[in-house]
């Protein structure tokens, strides 16, 4: 256990993302082994290697893949779509596989289209991912020119197009039907399921969506093999994967551990523990979406089953230290604001729920709410749950109904005592979120220092 | 041959026939009328997408007010965002977000009377580990302390 | 066909044998069991389970699921709010969500009464919030057009209205901006919502958010009764209620024949019926005096003048049809002219070729069609609206829709229709470069719709020929609709030809003994103007005075489709009833008729036999008797100098609309639509004005530019195109 670079081998020691760097330890062999083997042959691989999606939901990919048809089965064009929206709050760690290694990325995703039989591949960036976009481009451009994507991939006499596709700014769009609705040019409010996209996906054809780090663990489990790539992680969390570490910790950034590490080793051993000699208070181990843990559940390993035994999720791997100076009801406000905002507005629960839970959110932290209202919170959370045309509700609710449950006598001081315990100490406090900016005016003057 | 720069419907044509089918091109097509104006969707922008993308005016600006990458209100030349989600909001950001607003004399969500920054706060923007992101004409800086905003601004107003 | 597979569904412990893949909303109402719903219309397309009320709890699901997005498949499970407490549960929770910032504002709202909200709320709701915060407020009402009114805080983001607009009318203007609940529903700038069929939004809309600026204060739903008749605008023939308020025209709203229209109007149906109610209708026949103009006289005295100038017409009789005439209407006055007054000339809207009986088949049948071929220059929306709503809806289920007009997706010259279908007919290398692709794949498929949309005399002979060719040649199934210019312009037409024998058109010159003018329509038609002129003795029955009404000896008052009884038969072929639903200020046509008969000495009863069912069956198509296998081609028009003008009357136009100041907007604007290349010739840009000028008329239009339209065509409204010639000079107006 502990870290591991798979995904990031030679990342460190040399710039991947030049194509003859990355050719000289080895890159896009991987990719002429599995153009050597039958389609089902590198499929079984992926079976194999039960392999999990890193993007949030850890849904196998293997299995995800073996659900399209195959290209003999069906008459429209099979496509693959390159989930790279990341945006889950916390979460970093696929914009530094395209930094670092675009071209471990580039590879599965033509090990994937391959697999699949798709002839087209679109990749949706986050648009807000830039550089990240500029160094995609420019190692799928040394890609294309080394033939290893294009009409005739390595002279196979199979062909794959490639199109990145930048988004502009919107969570739900990582969701996969809304960023297929996004891709086909509407606005990217997820699509009810059935159909799955694996049957129906981009302009109704059968479509394979892989997050940024699953497809990137593709050249290495056809590298090693699928049975090989299972041992590595615990039952049930093969493999590694690259978690993003932030908040009040010392060093914050991307580590890439293999599955069924603790908290306390990332945290602690690796992250260098809480700075300015703050406890502990809470983490947040999968991203903004999930169920939080008090301190007292640091020893939890990182691994879908565990976490799922402590009542929360992985998640995206982002894992969020949060100290002693945080107010829970304050971290609720915010986490709720930011699905306010990002609520697509499409089915009832979502957009009216998410914005009922921030205006009681505020009056509880505001010190203005009664007993009843923190129980009509802990409701709506619930009346959430699960009711919603996608997981953005529920990501949502889960999380919020959580402070409230682990930290109620925190949230019960803020009715008792008529106000946030924490004095304006908190480190959240005050802080204006996207949703609150039109009214950022009303915390007063600004004023302006004369050196300015 | 044609030596004049393509027109913005030319591009758009260019970017649609990358796709199967050109409503794909939607946002590129939005993206690319929102440099050509100055960093905003003014109506005539919407007419112009719409004409190249063969949809309505209206369809466009339904998609564009879905993304927070659109702005449909006149920005400043420069664009200041400061992430204030958990991560960054954490450690410090709305220390971070006040020094941007005292040295711009702007809140949140302003453009300076000048017309030059535009100080807005945003939702996660990936980099959390090195937290307060700022992004700064939209390349980010990480992580960006209370005392590298004056010369921030600085470089903003005096071209570094 | 083969039957449908049958699967064993259970809802709320009742087991249910229905065709697999059925819905399950439907599979439930079926039982009895209601599931609740408000985004769910089935018209709209699949199901986009966006509102929940329609949560159901499915065994072997651990989350509720949207039922409105099920369907039924061989054992499943399905729990209503009924048995599953659960499924009650989460159908309150939306319901307290949906409420949330809905004002309840019900005892002054439209909508209250018959309001879906209204209705769930009662029977599913949770009777009470506990929403302790200030709700949404907006600025209202917000016009979404003139006939439309948008009170924002009601809106509860079914999404019906822009889903409508988006993928039913495809006219793209009505949409949801912003995000989340910022979402509101909105135009482009606050522009009108400018399309043929924005008024459906009206009746989709499932809280009372969108209501009609025509309706609105007007009416309580229990002080209304609604008469079940058929719109009398166009040939389509759309079923509607009417409204009805202390004996007035309310307003009218859709009553769905599935066959016909689906359920959908258009705005020109739904809301010229103001027209009824105009000032300046006639209300009383005039007699003309010497020297004194028009004078009110009594309705005998009116009769007595109108026989005595028919009598002394000596045959010499001109009938002029509006096609606007029930067909018990059309049979009177025919019987008055070809009996009484021995006289067979008439002039009619539209005549038919009885072959195309062979190939009649209901609207529906479009979008079964592999292929769809309109040929024609008058644009489709513009003649029958809802076959442009039949066409949209088979190019989205897969149809190939082939348009073959200077605008269309092949852009053939104009008035060359016939010269089309011919080479069509004809097939193989005699088809001109332009058409080899669609003549191939006409040949290729097994189902094929043909749509005639051009103005000729020829009664869609040519695509009669057409549709026999590729049933006869290639054994496919073909449905032929030929659009008339007027509503029941098939049944007029049959109603003439039944009354008697030898037909003829009006002479070209010479006085004529008496002109019978019958209608509006026929008053407005600048042919009728003409024979006017020169007709010793002029009867009109009209609702409005017009250039014609103003050379009449006699005028009687006319009526609308809204106050009589009769038949009406569609372009399909339809017969359908047509109800009084108010009554009309005087007499109506059939009772002047027979009183007129009473002194011509021939029997008509005053009224309308009871007829035909609430909601028509198509009759059955008759054995195939194709009539005229090789139909004359006429030449297309005449080369020369200037840009060739396609002119085309708008749905929006005529004496109805125009006494309907709240429909004013949706008239063509000004406009003169330039091919890009024309365009480009003459430095012209979009939206700049232009002059327009033919043999010494001169107008200045706003040029809208058709990157599709064929070069050197232009088109230009009818209204606007008035004086010009078949070639129009186009230049830059001077600035």
């Amino acid at each position: 256990m502990g870290l591991r670079a798979l995904l990031l081998e030679h990342a460190d020691a040399r710039d991947l993302t030049q194509l003859a760097e990355y050719e000289a330890v080895g890159g896009y062999a991987s990719l002429r082994k599995a153009l050597g083997m039958e389609r089902q042959a590198v499929l079984d691989e992926l079976l194999a290697a039960n392999v999990r999606g890193r993007g949030g939901a850890g849904f196998p990919m293997g299995r995800k893949a073996s659900f399209l048809p195959k290209p003999d089965e069906t008459t429209k064009p099979i496509y693959l779509v390159v989930n790279a929206d990341e945006s889950e709050p916390g979460t970093f760690k696929d914009r530094e596989l395209m930094l670092r290694v675009p071209h471990t990325f580039v590879e599965g995703i033509v090990i994937a289209g391959y697999t699949i039989g798709a002839s087209q591949a679109f990749v949706y960036v986050r648009g807000e991912y830039l550089t990240e976009y500029e160094v995609l481009v420019a190692a799928l451009e040394e890609a294309r020119e080394a033939g290893y994507v294009g009409p005739d991939v390595l002279g196979s006499g199979w062909g794959l197009t490639i199109v990145v596709h930048r988004g502009a700014g919107a969570y739900i769009c990582g969701e996969e039907t809304g960023l297929l609705e996004s891709l086909e040019g509407s606005r990217g409010q997820p699509r009810t399921k059935p159909p799955f996209p694996a049957v129906s996906g981009l302009y109704a054809s059968p479509t394979l969506i892989n997050n940024v780090e699953t497809l990137a663990t593709v050249p290495k489990i056809v590298e090693m093999g699928g049975e090989a790539y299972a041992r590595i992680g615990v039952e049930n969390s093969a493999g590694t994967r690259v978690f993003s570490l932030s908040g009040n910790v010392v060093r914050g950034g991307n580590y890439e551990l293999e599955l069924g590490t603790t908290l306390r080793e990332l945290i602690y051993d690796i992250g260098g523990g809480i700075p300015d000699g703050r406890e502990l208070k809470a983490i947040i181990p999968g991203g903004s979406s999930v169920p939080i843990l008090t301190a007292a559940e640091v020893d939890t390993p990182l691994d879908f089953d565990a976490m799922a035994e402590a009542g929360t999720m992985l998640g995206s791997g982002a894992v969020i230290v949060i100290d002693d100076r945080c107010c829970t009801v304050q971290l609720g406000l915010r986490v709720a604001q930011f699905y306010m905002h990002e609520s697509c507005g499409k089915c009832t629960p979502c957009r009216e729920g998410t914005r009922w839970m921030v205006q009681l959110l505020r009056k509880i932290e505001d010190g203005e709410a009664t007993q009843g209202e923190l129980d009509v919170l802990l409701d709506v959370c619930d009346r959430i749950l699960g009711n919603c045309l996608c997981p953005l509700g529920d990501a949502a609710a889960m999380p919020i109904a959580s402070y409230v449950a682990k930290f109620r006598d925190e949230h019960q001081r803020h009715i008792d005592e008529g106000g946030c315990p924490f004095g304006g100490e908190s480190s959240l406090d005050g802080v204006v979120a996207p949703v609150d900016q039109h009214h950022a005016h009303m915390r007063g003057q600004i004023e302006v220092p004369t050196h300015a | 041959m044609s030596a004049a720069p393509a027109t913005l419907y030319d591009r758009i044509q260019a970017v649609a026939a990358e796709y199967p089918e050109r409503r794909s091109a939607i946002l590129p097509a939005l993206r690319l009328a929102q440099a050509e104006h100055g960093g905003w969707l003014p109506p005539e922008a919407f007419r112009e997408v719409a004409e190249a993308l063969e949809v309505t005016p209206a369809y466009c600006h339904a998609v564009a007010s879905f993304y927070d990458m659109f702005h449909l209100e006149p920005v400043g030349r420069h664009m200041v965002e400061v992430c204030t989600n958990v991560s960054c909001a954490l450690v410090g950001a709305q220390q971070i977000l006040e020094t941007f607003e005292r040295e711009l004399g702007v809140h949140a969500g302003e453009t300076t009377p000048d017309g030059e920054v535009t100080l807005r706060t945003v939702e996660c923007y990936g980099g959390c580990g090195w937290g307060t992101v700022v992004a700064v004409d939209h390349r980010y800086r990480e992580p960006v302390r209370p005392e590298d905003v004056p010369g921030i601004v600085r470089e903003l107003r005096h071209g570094a | 066909m083969s039957a449908p597979e049958l699967v064993t569904v259970t809802v709320d412990d009742q087991e249910l044998q229905v065709p697999k893949g059925q819905g399950m909303v439907e599979t439930a109402l079926a039982a009895g069991i209601e599931i609740p719903v408000f985004c769910y219309e089935p018209r709209l397309g699949p199901p986009v389970g966006a509102c929940r009320m329609c949560l159901c709890e499915v065994e072997g699901l651990p989350k509720l699921q949207a039922a409105c997005t099920l369907t039924a498949q061989d054992g499943l499970v399905l729990r209503t709010a009924r048995t599953s407490e659960k499924a009650a549960e989460g159908q309150d929770a939306i319901l307290e969500f949906i409420l949330l910032n809905h004002p309840l504002d019900c005892p002054d709202c439209d909508k209250g009464g018959e309001c879906p909200l209204q209705d769930l709320t009662f029977r599913f709701g949770p009777g009470s919030t506990r929403m302790q915060f200030p709700k949404r407020t907006f600025d209202k009402p917000i016009p979404i057009s003139p006939l439309i009114a948008l009170d924002r805080e009601r809106c509860i983001l079914c999404y019906r209205c822009t889903r409508f607009s988006e993928t039913v009318a495809e006219d793209g203007q009505l949409v949801a901006v912003n995000r989340g609940a910022q979402s509101v529903i909105a135009t482009f700038q606050d522009e009108p919502y400018r399309a043929h069929f924005s008024g459906n939004v009206l009746e989709l809309c499932p809280v009372g958010a969108l209501t009609s600026t025509t309706y609105r204060f007007r009416a309580r739903p229990w002080e209304i009764q609604n008469v079940p008749t058929v719109c009398g605008l166009c040939p389509v023939g759309c079923n509607v209620w009417a409204t009805t308020r202390e004996g007035k025209v309310a307003r009218i709203l859709s009553r769905n024949h599935p066959d016909v229209h689906e359920g959908w109007l258009c705005d020109k149906g739904r809301f010229a019926h103001e027209h009824v109610r105009a000032p300046d209708r006639i209300r009383t026949p005039l007699l003309r005096v010497r020297r004194r103009g028009f004078e009110e006289v009594s309705e005998d005295d009116a009769l007595d003048a109108a026989a005595e100038g028919l009598r002394a017409a000596e045959g010499s009789v001109v009938v002029a049809f509006s096609g606007a005439e029930t067909v018990e209407q059309a049979a009177a006055l025919a019987r008055v002219a070809r009996k009484a007054l021995g006289s067979h000339s008439a002039l009619l809207p539209d005549d038919w070729d009885p072959g195309l009986d062979a190939f009649r088949a209901p609207l529906s049948a479009i979008r079964d069609a592999e292929v769809c071929l309109v040929v024609g220059d008058d644009p489709v929306v513009e003649r029958a609206p809802i076959v442009d709503l039949w066409l949209r809806s088979a190019r989205r289920a897969g149809s190939e829709v082939v348009t073959l007009n200077p605008g269309g997706s092949v852009p053939v010259a104009p008035g060359t229709a016939a010269q089309v279908c011919a080479s069509l007919r004809e097939g193989g290398k005699r088809v001109p470069k332009e058409l080899r692709a669609t003549s191939e794949r006409l040949r290729e498929a097994k189902r094929v719709a043909l749509v005639w949309s051009q103005d000729d005399e020829t009664g869609g002979r040519h695509v009669g020929a057409l549709a026999n060719e590729l049933h006869e040649g290639g054994g496919a199934d073909v449905a032929v609709y030929v659009l008339p210019r007027a509503p029941n312009g098939r049944g007029v037409a049959a109603a003439w030809h039944a009354a008697g024998e030898g037909d003829a058109k009006p002479a070209e010159e010479g006085e004529i003994g008496a002109l019978v003018v019958s209608g509006d329509e026929a008053a407005s038609d600048p042919r009728v103007r003409e024979l006017a002129g020169r007709a010793r003795f002029v009867l009109t029955t009209a609702m409005f005075q017009s250039e014609v009404t103003a050379w009449s000896h006699v005028v009687l008052p006319g009526t609308s489709y809204l106050e009589r009884d009769g038949t009406f038969v569609n372009l399909e072929g339809r017969p359908q009833r047509v109800r009084r639903a108010v009554a009309p200020p005087g007499p109506d046509e059939l009772e002047w008729l027979s009183r007129l008969g009473e002194r011509l000495g021939l029997d008509i009863a005053p009224w309308a036999a009871p007829g035909t069912a609430e909601q028509a069956e198509l009759p059955p198509a008759d054995e195939f008797a194709w009539s005229q296998p090789d139909p004359q081609v006429s030449a297309g028009k005449s080369a020369g100098p200037g840009l060739e003008l396609v002119r085309f009357r708008p749905l929006f136009s005529g004496a109805a609309v125009e006494r309907v100041p709240q429909l004013a907007f949706q008239r063509p604007a000004p406009e003169v639509e330039l091919a890009w290349d024309d365009a480009q010739t003459r430095g012209i840009a979009a939206g700049e004005t232009v002059a327009v000028s033919s043999n010494g008329t001169s107008r200045e239009l706003r040029a809208r530019l058709n990157r599709r339209l064929r070069t050197g065509v232009v088109r230009i409204a009818d209204e606007h195109a008035e004086g010009f010639e078949d070639r129009v000079q186009v230049a830059k107006a001077d600035a």
